[in-house]
């Protein structure tokens, strides 16, 4: 069943459901996060393996934990005793098994106890708002300032020496740093909008703090709490170390260093296996902690995708195919795009294939052209691959993403092949881009005066007041009014449009040709858009600078642009002019997206219910060798399964620049809204005209 | 920013008091008393009870604790049940060694813990392999152990420096960076660990940032990038994370003075515990909680200089 | 400054009856009075029951503000929440689970707005179980939610992660309806959704809005989005209401100055009525938005505006009905307004 059931005609196909979900889900797998690694299932199989020997240590040891042989003293290992002997004769793999317990078993005690005060504290601190979160955090602070281990030999000194008691007053101490981790986290999870659709929903805060928050940071409070046991490990070690830990002759780890240090400087063997099997027990603490946390897991995809991408650039990427494409890619050369080298084009993109290292292809064969000072938009949803085919031009894609193939030919030279170096010098100076968010794209901590001073200098060999003058005039044509305070401020103090403007400027400090604006106004409020729409339109006719906008809004393009490329999962599927295409629309797509706007023109009355597409967008490793959006589009036909050449499209316009890459292009005729509800018209024979 | 200096001098104070009260309540609250001390074991009850009495241990706690209170502000700590010395003198002596070996320690570990951390970010690879193993391991060795085997090796083995002891620095320069070297460089190996590995994870945060793209899509200079940008970027957790190192160094140096037989706070506090000495715990505990407040207030305001936000609000 | 008075009241013909959600006078600050302006300052309307209200604005109109405050998550400094004629403003949100079950929300944001360790039925389950449902209905609600939404009942034993942006919107709004409320807050639905999703989306809306008997309060910044979806419209400006009325009047004729320049600023996907909508709204000569600070007293947009004089600074004007038209505007000069309204241009 379609949303827009029973309501009217919609350029849909059979009526299914509102499309499968979108992935098969990874498949969960059984087995904790902890132990899917070699690393975390050793770590955690040798802290398992330490506690169940020492509890049943009495049943397997081979020699009671006191017995002293006074004639084997200080032994090296041998066949009677594995690891040797103390210098009472006593044995010391024995030894260290039987103190096992006492010195991991408190520390377990110091982390419940540490965990247990902590963490409902930060849990009711994120919850009751300031004062109560002031109130708590100023303890936390108290406590962290004391000096734990000084106070806690004060414990000692005032009650003597007993492990447990001990280990949970560090508890206590500890439960301070805990608080302060999870406050914070606990305060970011309940910003996530399910926590407050639960809490409207009228679910208690207990059940709310059990089911929503405290899930959320189970990961991290895995990973703390095996770093907080390593933590206490080597704190209970020193104690006993130092004699004040369990008394003699009970045996625990610290006390058998200590032990053991006495005879180092004649028989330093000792020392060996029992320095080990505390730091083995740490070493596996640590590991466990970083496997759950994930950062193995990161670390590995992390490292195996740049290997893969460094051996990727090593191959030489020929201009127009690479060895392994799939059929669909090597369909014939396309027919009527600005195939003929255009001697004035400033952007010439030929065949851009963009592709994950070793992965599905993100773009493929996207080939548009741009003239000097015009402005042209790349135009689709979410997934269509826009926002990577801008970045491929300048190479500035994300780690393990790169160009696969096609030509990017700039000024007379394909930026595809050139390396880093070079490009280096091509970018800010000939081509320069702004993006999305301008609040995160400039540096927090430096000035502005400072963030715009430095690519000045750099770009126009200028001194520091020329480059500050520079900067002031830069920031007037932006439309800024007040140069010399904005040049004096930092980012956090700039609104939205303010600081997208003090990027336009930092953009225009080397003089580009080309400008690439990724998503400019997306972040900004439809007034401060127009603002900046209106000053990107006055840059282009005061300097000549040619822009190239990625948008998913029609009306910015409507707005800005002269020409215009619509994209759908990685390929143009219409181009040409702002009027042609948005006017008369030739790809099934570009209307549908054309009647899914719920403005209409004026006179019109609103449609009772907005024409739309069912299905949703197939990711990368599913799109089809034919005509990607067949599975959605009410005109395809058995035909649209093999791969569709981009051609001509009709009035593109004087030029013959427009194109399309469908077998059933809309005839002109056919008025977008009209399109919807007809049934399979005749597709428009080439060199027909209306 | 001036408010905000305030409130956090307020804090410290408060902090400082507060760490007073428990070490008040502790001694107090343990089985002894300074006439059991002073009376010498095998004395009477009734002796000890006159001790008491003289020592002012049978007064109202809170009285009590205003007296020392009053006496700790203008710098009389009291004197040791023990030997009667000056405790303040005392601990003033034995700061420095505590403070030196600390602040050593950590400065080592900054200079090449950040080396490293930068190293490790920026090449990736094989370096990066084996910072992150080789830090793993370095921070899970107990110090105390680590230092006994280099005793064992660099001291007694190969002769190289002195195993313990203490020469203040007016004695004789080269001898006092000799006494401090092998518990600086046993501290320094945990220490560096954990800064590598605090940068190497402030830089590749920061390396992932939105404004990076912008420095890049203006051509600038990887050098510039890393290690103005970047770096800048990752400096106030590395900051806050040397800030700690600090701290913990100086209240776990405990163990450290026990084992190369160092004069300073650590093995005061050893000592007073051992001894009961009443008066010397309180001190101790005062003088170190001083010294950490100290270290988070000028942690503060170095954050606070580095954090824009806090600078123009 | 006069306080502006309840505007937009449904027209004279029904039957005076109880509006299913009204707010009078609201005002919800952040921070210590004095510092700041607060973020809604005494805004009120009504919603009549089975009533779609727009409620339009930029960032700082305060818009999702008022959401949260009728919801509960904000409270509010002064003023009246009634949610069937009883009083729910200062209700905490154990308190309201009496009196505001028939009350219920969709969030902006559909990849943080479901639990993603749990279950669509789960989730979907949640509300049901604090209305102590027993667990045959729940069931029955459940699934029929999720076909009232186009999802199979089968979605209810899959994670948030299986499911794209729209349909986990279509969750949130299955989540919404499993409780079977009178009223849903809608804060900004569609807005991050792509278009293709997003139409998809309202034709869900438009078939609730009329197979049941929902008021729904539908907080937005497009204007052409309320218009398809709601009968009558609020713009808001800085946390105070500039006009409000049905929603043909205020999209197609605009009638304060803010609602001319935000119509205006809307581009449409038509090359040639957009070349002629900007060269209008550039004539407006409305300033730019973060140039000047919020004025101290009076009218919030006068800053900005085209037609200010002393009298805009001075005093806040009052919501009232314009000349010739049902809407009601706050305007000093609401008859210029009519004057500088640009031909042609429309939501």
């Amino acid at each position: 069943m379609t949303a827009s059931s029973g309501t009217g005609p919609s350029l849909t196909t059979a009526a299914g459901p509102a499309g499968p979900p979108a992935a098969e889900g990874r498949r969960r797998s059984r087995l904790p996060r902890a132990v899917r690694s070699a690393g975390g299932a050793l770590s955690a199989a040798w802290l398992v393996l330490l506690l169940l020997g020492s509890l049943t240590a009495p049943l397997w040891e081979p020699y009671p934990v006191d017995d002293q042989e006074p004639l084997h003293t200080l032994a090296g290992p041998s066949g009677s005793h594995w690891l040797g002997t103390d210098q009472l004769g006593r044995d010391v793999l024995t030894r260290i098994a039987a103190g096992s317990w006492i010195s991991v078993g408190p520390v377990l005690l110091a982390v419940a106890v540490a965990f247990g005060i902590g963490i409902p504290l930060a849990l009711t601190a994120a919850e009751h708002g300031r004062w109560v979160e002031r109130g708590s955090s100023r303890f936390a602070e108290l406590l962290l300032a004391l000096p734990s281990v000084i106070i806690l030999l004060a414990f000692v000194g005032a009650f003597g020496v007993h492990p447990w008691a001990i280990m949970t007053v560090l508890g206590v101490l500890l439960s301070a740093p805990v608080y302060r981790i999870f406050v914070g986290q606990a305060q970011s999870v309940r910003t996530l909008l399910y926590v407050d659709a639960a809490r409207v929903n009228g679910v208690s805060s207990l059940r709310v703090n059990l089911r929503h928050v405290l899930p959320a940071m189970a990961t991290t409070i895995a990973v703390q709490a095996a770093q907080l046991f390593a933590i206490g490990i080597l704190i209970e070690a020193g104690l006993a170390f130092l004699g004040f830990g369990p008394s003699v002759p009970s045996p625990s780890w610290g006390g058998l260093i200590a032990d053991a240090s006495q005879s180092v400087y004649t028989d330093p063997w000792l020392m060996v296996p029992t320095g080990l099997v505390l730091a083995l027990t740490v070493i596996a603490a640590n590991v466990l902690a970083d496997t759950v946390g994930g950062e193995r897991e990161r670390e590995r995809k992390r490292a195996a995708a740049a290997r893969r991408a460094k051996r990727r650039a090593a191959r030489p990427v020929v201009a127009g195919g690479t060895a392994a494409r799939p059929a669909s890619m090597t369909a014939g050369p396309v027919a009527g795009t600005v195939a003929a080298a255009d001697p004035d084009a400033l952007l010439d993109v030929r065949d851009l294939t963009v592709a994950v290292a070793d992965g599905p292809a993100l773009v493929t064969r996207v080939s548009f052209g741009m003239r000097p000072g015009a402005v042209l938009g790349l135009v689709g949803e979410s997934g269509c691959g826009k926002t990577i085919t801008a970045r491929a031009l300048p190479g500035l894609l994300p780690e393990g993403v790169q160009v696969a193939g096609g030509s990017v030919w700039f000024a007379g030279r394909d930026l595809a092949g050139l390396p880093e170096h070079q490009l280096r010098a091509i970018r800010g100076r000939e081509i320069a881009m702004i993006s999305q968010e301008p609040m995160v794209a400039l540096d927090p901590v430096f000035s502005i005066g400072y963030q715009l001073t430095q690519p000045i200098r750099r770009f126009r060999g200028v001194g520091r007041a020329e480059a500050r003058r520079i900067a002031a005039e830069l920031l007037g044509q932006v439309g800024i009014t007040d140069p010399r305070r904005v040049l004096r401020s930092y980012p956090h103090q700039l609104s939205g449009g303010m600081a997208q403007r003090v990027c336009i400027a930092l953009a225009l400090t080397g003089s580009p040709r080309l400008l690439i604006a990724d998503e400019p106004t997306t972040a900004l409020d439809v007034t401060v858009q127009a603002e900046i729409l209106s000053l990107l339109r006055s840059l282009v006719k005061t300097t000549g600078l040619s822009v190239l906008i990625v948008s998913h809004d029609l009306g910015v393009v409507a707005d800005l642009c002269d020409d215009v490329a619509v994209m759908y999962a990685g390929q143009v599927v219409e181009a040409g002019t702002v009027a042609g295409v948005l006017g008369q629309p030739s790809h099934p797509y570009t209307a549908a997206l054309l009647g899914a706007n719920p403005h209409v023109a004026e006179g019109l009355p609103v449609p009772d219910r907005l024409p739309s597409i069912p299905g949703t967008v197939p990711a990368p490793a599913d799109w089809p060798s034919g005509c990607r959006f067949a599975g959605r589009c009410a005109l395809a036909t058995a035909a649209c399964a093999d791969p569709v050449p981009a051609t001509r499209a009709h009035g593109a316009g004087p030029g013959g620049t427009g194109i399309v890459r469908c077998i059933h292009p809309l005839s002109p005729r056919q008025e977008p809204h009209q399109a919807h509800g007809l049934p399979v018209p005749r597709p428009v024979e080439p060199g027909v005209t209306s | 920013m001036l408010t905000y200096l305030a409130r956090r001098l307020a804090f410290a104070v408060a902090t400082v008091l507060a760490a007073s009260v428990v070490s008040f309540l502790l001694v107090h609250a343990s089985g002894s008393s300074p006439g059991a001390i002073t009376a010498g074991a095998g004395a009477s009850p009734a002796q000890v009870a006159a001790e008491n009495h003289r020592l002012g241990w049978d007064q109202p706690l809170v009285t009590q604790y205003l007296t020392w209170l009053g006496h700790a502000a203008r710098g009389n700590l009291g004197v040791s049940l023990i030997d009667g010395h000056n405790i303040w003198s005392d601990l003033l002596n034995r700061l420095p060694v505590t403070a030196s070996i600390a602040l050593f320690a950590t400065l080592l570990s900054a200079i090449f813990g950040v080396l490293i951390g930068v190293a490790a970010a920026v090449r990736g690879g094989r370096l990066d392999r084996l910072v992150s193993v080789g830090s793993g391991v370095a921070l899970s060795l107990p110090q105390f152990w680590v230092g006994i085997l280099l005793v064992y090796l660099i001291a007694i083995k190969w002769h190289l420096l002195p195993a313990t002891g203490y020469v203040t620095f007016s004695a004789s320069p080269g001898q006092y960076l000799q006494s401090l070297a092998l518990p600086v460089i046993t501290l320094a190996i945990t220490g560096t660990a954990i800064i590598a590995r605090t940068t190497r994870t402030g830089m590749i945060t920061a390396l992932r940032q939105e404004h990076i793209r912008t420095l890049q899509a203006l051509g600038t200079p990887p050098w510039r990038i890393r290690y103005v940008h970047a770096l800048r970027f990752a400096g106030g957790p590395v900051v806050s994370v040397l800030g700690i190192q600090f701290i913990a160094l100086f209240g776990g140096s405990v163990v450290i003075e026990q084992l190369f037989a160092l004069p300073g706070l650590g093995q005061a506090a050893a000592n007073a515990i051992d001894n009961s000495d009443i008066p010397a715990v309180q001190g101790v505990v005062i003088i170190a909680t001083v010294v950490v407040v100290i270290t988070n207030l000028v942690l503060d305001l170095v954050l606070a200089a580095l954090d824009p936000k806090v600078r123009t609000a | 400054m006069t306080a502006p008075s309840s505007a937009g009241t449904p027209s004279s013909s029904t039957a005076p009856s109880v509006p299913a959600l009204s707010v009078s006078g609201l005002v919800v600050r952040y921070g210590r009075a004095g510092k700041t302006p607060p973020a809604v300052d005494g805004v009120s309307f009504d919603v009549a029951p089975g009533e779609t209200l727009g409620l339009v604005g930029e960032s700082g109109s305060g818009k999702s503000t008022i959401g949260k405050a009728i919801l509960g998550l904000q409270p509010p400094a002064a003023g009246q929440v009634l949610l069937h004629g009883t009083d729910i403003t200062r209700a905490s949100l154990r308190q309201r689970r009496a009196v505001a079950i028939d009350l219920r929300v969709v969030f902006q944001d559909p990849y943080s707005s479901l639990n993603p360790a749990q279950t669509i039925g789960q989730t979907l389950q949640e509300p049901l179980r604090v209305l102590r449902v027993p667990k045959e209905e729940r069931t029955r609600r459940i699934s029929g939610a999720l076909t009232a939404v186009g999802l199979p009942a089968d979605a209810a034993a899959r994670y948030p992660a299986q499911f794209s942006g729209g349909q986990r919107q279509r969750i949130a709004i299955a989540r919404a309806l499993v409780c079977e409320p009178q009223v849903i807050v809608l804060d900004e639905p569609v807005s991050a959704l792509d278009l293709s999703t997003q139409a998809q989306v309202l034709n869900l809306l438009a078939d609730l809005r009329d197979n049941r008997q929902l008021a729904l309060l539908f907080i937005a910044h497009d204007l052409s989005v309320v218009r398809f979806l709601a009968q009558r419209v609020v713009v808001l400006y800085r946390g105070q209401v500039m006009e409000a009325g049905p929603v043909e009047e205020v999209t197609q004729r605009p009638g304060h100055p803010y609602s001319i320049a935000l119509t205006a600023a809307a581009p449409v996907p038509q090359p040639a009525e957009q070349a002629r909508r900007r060269a209008a709204r550039e004539a407006l000569g409305v300033g730019t938005a973060g140039a000047a600070p919020p004025p101290a007293a009076g009218c919030p947009f006068a800053a900005r505006c085209p037609l200010a004089t002393d009298i805009c600074r001075a005093e806040r004007p009052p919501l009232v009905p314009g000349n010739g038209t049902s809407a009601a505007v706050a305007c000093h000069h609401a008859g210029e307004a009519a004057g500088i309204r640009l031909p042609g241009v429309a939501a």
